[in-house]
């Protein structure tokens, strides 16, 4: 049997889902992995909780669902970053909101865990979409790994479906839709009739969108992505700043009418071959056509033909799929 | 049917093969030679219909002949391909005609659909433009540059 400690950066909805996931799974993981699985710090913005036998995670989620997490036995004033260098670990689970202009958090905590010769787990988008060649160089160097499935498209395996199943395809596209908030908004747009920011305040109202949507209406979240997807599975090099963005905010109730009427729906679509995010007529029986805050990608291939992948860009277990699925990945490896 | 062709021997047959087993009815073939290794050949034929012609068109295609031009009797023949699009903003106050016009120096609008809820809001025009295939990303282009223009949202149709 092999013991794996883990370090958790961030205990938001993904850390809190993936503890979740953990407890319900573990044993599961050690009778068909033959792998233990610990978690020997979980790091919050004021401090850490450390244990480097093993912290208790059910105490943990009770006290964080209560917002009571220093109240925790193993809890300690040292930060992500000094956890990072002093804790022994095999793998950093970095989980925290990412901010597009710098990157940070979660890029100090990235390079600072390569730096230290562990491998990360991230589904932190921005410190991807700003340095994806550079974090890419500095694992190599390091030997060690950088995996992200959780970045793009939630519970949807892209990334490791291409990496582990269609090695010798050649992509010649990829696009869908990358943003379950946006698609909600439409969907109700489409469905209902609704204004956009009346779709908003409903998406807001049940949790859906955060009350500053700008980063999911203005497509950024999509850009982001798109520029994730470009350049891990067609090698394109390219930084956020390459993309044309281009939100749905202006989408009018009568333009999402007048599409109705012909025979489209409207959807915000990330398209890697254009570097491009956009509102785009979509036909009602295309397969994109997915309501809700459905996530859908499509791959134009060469010798696989088209794949399409449908599920759930995010929530609050969902994106752990695709988190257990690399760390398992990197374990067996 | 202007074709380029390389300047060895059996090119012609491999030419006139196409177009002969397509029904094709070969009234006239003249060819001038032009720079280094290259043959511009003029072949004129009868075809029964515009699926068999491209057929024609197809095959040669697939040999990797280069066709530089095909006319019809007298005009100038494009493989026709549909796009749809919305523009949304204040269409109509910013000389809708003249946005019409200007797409249709590489189209052709064959259907225009507006929805202007009253005049001081945006409206919305649903556009179906008849394009030569080959000038896809010119005209793509084009109607960006008049959308930057005149403050108009695009919504175009997945290619």
């Amino acid at each position: 049997m092999k013991t794996a400690k883990l370090i958790i950066i961030g205990f938001g909805v993904i850390g809190k889902g993936f503890v979740r996931v953990l407890i319900m799974k573990h044993n599961e993981i050690l009778k068909n992995h033959d792998i233990d699985l610990k978690v020997v710090a979980i790091c919050e913005i004021d401090g850490s909780l450390v244990n480097e036998k093993g912290i208790d995670l059910e105490s943990a989620l009770k006290l964080a669902e209560k917002e009571e997490l220093k109240k925790h036995n193993d809890w300690r004033s040292i930060k992500g970053l000094e956890v990072i260098e002093e804790i022994d670990a095999d793998i950093v689970l970095e989980l925290t909101p990412g901010n597009i202009k710098s990157g940070e958090p979660g890029l100090s905590h990235i390079i600072c865990a390569l730096k230290n010769g562990r491998h990360v787990v991230t589904s932190n988008k921005a410190p991807l979409a700003l340095r994806f060649s550079q974090l890419h160089k500095l694992a190599e160097k390091r030997g060690v790994k950088l995996r992200y499935e959780a970045s793009v498209g939630g519970a949807i395996p892209i990334i490791n479906l291409y990496r582990n199943n269609m090695q010798i395809n050649k992509i010649h596209s990829i696009y869908g839709i990358l943003n379950g908030t946006s698609n909600f908004i439409l969907t109700k747009m489409f469905e209902e009739d609704l204004a956009l920011d009346i779709a908003l305040k409903e998406a807001q109202e049940i949790g859906i969108a955060e009350k500053d949507p700008s980063y999911d209406i203005n497509g950024i979240d999509t850009g982001v992505k798109l520029v994730i997807l470009a350049n891990s599975l067609m090698d394109k090099k390219i930084s956020f700043r390459d993309v044309k963005i281009t939100g749905i905010k202006e989408v009018t109730p009568e333009s999402v009418e007048l599409a109705k009427n012909h025979g489209f729906v409207i959807k915000l679509i990330g398209d890697v071959n254009k570097l491009e995010v956009s509102p785009r007529l979509v036909p009602l029986d295309h397969p994109l056509n997915v309501s809700g805050t459905l996530n859908a990608i499509m791959l134009d291939t060469d010798i696989a033909g088209s794949i399409i992948l449908v599920g759930h860009g995010a929530g609050k277990i969902e994106t752990a799929s695709s988190l257990f699925s690399d760390v398992l990945d990197i374990l067996r490896s | 049917m202007i074709l380029q062709l390389k300047d060895v021997p059996g090119m012609l047959i491999r030419v006139l093969e196409p177009i002969s087993s397509y029904g094709g009815n070969i009234i006239s073939v003249t060819h001038s030679r032009g720079e280094k290794d290259s043959v511009s050949v003029h072949i004129s034929f009868q075809i029964r219909d515009q699926s068999s012609l491209n057929l024609i068109k197809k095959a040669l295609q697939k040999q990797k002949m280069h066709i530089s031009e095909i006319r019809v009797e007298g005009k100038k023949y494009y493989t026709k391909k549909s796009l749809s699009f919305i523009l949304v903003g204040h269409v109509i106050d910013t000389d809708i005609q003249d946005t019409i016009d200007r797409i249709n120096t590489l189209g052709m609008v064959s259907d225009i659909d507006v929805v202007m809820p009253s005049p001081e809001q945006k409206s919305s025009v649903m556009m179906n433009v008849d394009i030569d295939e080959r000038v896809n990303s010119d005209f793509v282009e084009l109607v960006e540059k008049i959308c930057r223009e005149k403050k108009f949202l695009l919504i175009r149709s997945l290619d």
